[in-house]
């Protein structure tokens, strides 16, 4: 199929590093639906928002300034499939374009390794770009279903660096949002809602490693309002939520003596199955929590 | 601007009246605060919205309130010694509700890297600097990861720094630039030994 629509595929860490399942249906599920993602060559973390923000915002200012002008060089916009790289690298970008002292700092860091940030690309989420109707669409994903995930209620967890803060970014409301709810029914799934649903998954700020049992006690009370609505499987845009409720369910139960078994799906890894990529071409094994229960109900 | 009658000079009054200052404070952190984070943390008038929202809260000491209190009265030792102080997981609900659309959340950051600069900070963060410095990621790759990659039938390491480690060197050299690794080894070593 012809891809009129190409990006810089801009990975992070946690996505090719823990889950390269939601790397590989990225690509695949991307080209179906005429988006292409090229590699990024030399990208490197983005770097992590709590823990770099946090030391000095002037060197996470120039790490992730450094990463945008790869994308530069290769003249594509950036789409990525993390809300913690989405804050680094669309924040920056955004920060860059718009404050010409931040801006003139950052290339005087730059020169060192001969680039210079232009300000020429801009940044996406593949969630964002494959919602929008110009480029993807909800009719458009609805035709590439070929395996419906007929019988499955699924939860969406929205995280938090996509669309907060909500005046710096374009999405609307983030009291009460509703588009990745659209795009879990147009794959033939039932999207369900619980308390709460806009809470932090506990994971960010640095607290994961600062405090463990603070930041999955967090998580623990978003699982408690999940499995409230008997949902089948938790979805969500951000490998980092990903793995505090993945991993994170083996350590609440370590911890806190709870087990939940709740399958978690970053959404390109529903939208590979719906498209009728098998559980072996997306690793499901690596997920820390099996999602066999969820898969004998929609295969 | 419209001139309020006889507001000016309240206002001057009131900077000028020492007893919102003792000797624990320093005015010069609220401004050092309202700096580095780009917002206006002085106009705070503690409705409490941002605690109210906050994930922390209900099972920590953490009260945002608290800070933004301190980041207006220039409490600064008491802001910056408090463990509490990384404990937001800048989930950003404070920032969408505040009413005086202050981002709370930027002025912890703030804070934090004012922290940093007295080597106030939690190990854990530095480790994620050691990471970026030697293989340009925070979670690096792992063997169990390579294998699942290559029967996925994609390349062992991805086409980022782990695929292409002549980019390394540059990345060491903006850390460099801030002399974040060496900082970041000496606070580690003087912790962990």
């Amino acid at each position: 199929m012809e891809s009129s629509h190409q990006y810089a595929f801009y990975l992070g860490c946690i996505a090719p590093n823990r889950y390269p399942g939601s790397e590989s249906a990225s690509i695949r599920t991307a080209k179906k639906l005429g988006i292409e993602l090229l590699p990024l060559k030399g990208a490197s973390c983005c770097p992590a928002p709590g823990a770099f923000g946090s030391i000095d915002l002037n060197v996470w200012y120039a790490m992730a300034a450094r990463n945008l002008v790869l994308a530069e060089q290769m003249g594509k916009d950036i789409a990525l499939i993390c809300n913690g790289c989405y804050k680094s690298i669309w924040e920056v970008n955004h920060k860059l374009k718009k404050n010409a002292e931040l801006r003139k700092m950052v290339n005087e860091v730059l020169k060192e390794i001969d680039m210079e940030y232009k300000g020429t690309i801009d940044v996406f989420h593949l969630a964002e770009l494959l919602y929008d109707p110009e480029i993807c669409g909800l009719q458009k994903i609805k035709d590439s279903v070929t395996t419906p995930l007929k019988g499955a209620k699924i939860a969406v967890h929205y995280g938090c660096h996509l669309m907060k803060p909500r005046k710096e970014r374009h999405f609307g409301t983030t009291e009460h949002p509703y588009w990745v709810e659209e795009m879990v029914a147009a794959l033939g799934a039932e999207p369900v809602e619980y308390r709460n649903k806009m809470q932090c998954c506990g994971a960010g700020g640095g607290v994961r490693g600062y405090d463990i049992v603070h930041s999955l006690d967090i998580t623990n009370e978003k699982l408690i309002n999940i499995m409230e609505v008997k949902a089948d499987a938790v979805t969500d845009l951000c490998p980092f939520c990903q793995l505090q409720f993945d991993r994170g369910q083996i350590e609440i139960e370590e911890k806190f003596g709870v087990k939940y078994n709740l399958p978690v799906l970053h959404y390109c890894e529903l939208l590979g199955l719906a498209q009728g990529m098998t559980p072996q071409e997306l690793a499901l094994d690596l997920h820390g929590i099996s999602c066999e229960p969820f898969l004998e109900k929609v295969l | 601007m419209a001139k309020v009658k006889g507001y000016p000079e309240a206002l001057e009054n009131k900077l000028r009246d020492r007893r919102f200052y003792g000797e624990d404070t320093n005015p010069e952190f609220t401004k050092t605060v309202k700096k580095i984070s780009d917002t206006i943390a002085h106009m705070c008038y503690q409705c409490g919205t941002c605690t109210a929202s906050c994930p922390s809260a209900p099972r920590s000491s953490y009260r945002i309130r608290k800070f933004m209190r301190r980041a207006v009265l220039g409490f600064e030792n008491e802001a910056l010694t408090d463990p509490d102080l990384w404990l937001c997981t800048t989930c950003y609900s404070c920032t969408d509700r505040c009413p005086r659309d202050i981002a709370p959340t930027d002025v912890i950051m703030a804070m934090r890297n004012l922290a940093f600069k007295r080597d106030i900070i939690p190990v854990n963060f530095l480790k994620t600097v050691q990471a970026i410095y030697t293989t340009g990621h925070g979670v690096p790759n792992n063997d169990v990861n390579r294998t699942a990659r290559k029967k996925l039938g994609m390349a062992a390491d991805p086409p980022t720094t782990h695929s292409y480690p002549e980019f390394i060197p540059g990345i060491q050299k903006i850390l460099d630039y801030f002399k974040l690794k060496a900082n970041a080894d000496r606070i580690v070593k003087e912790r962990e030994g």
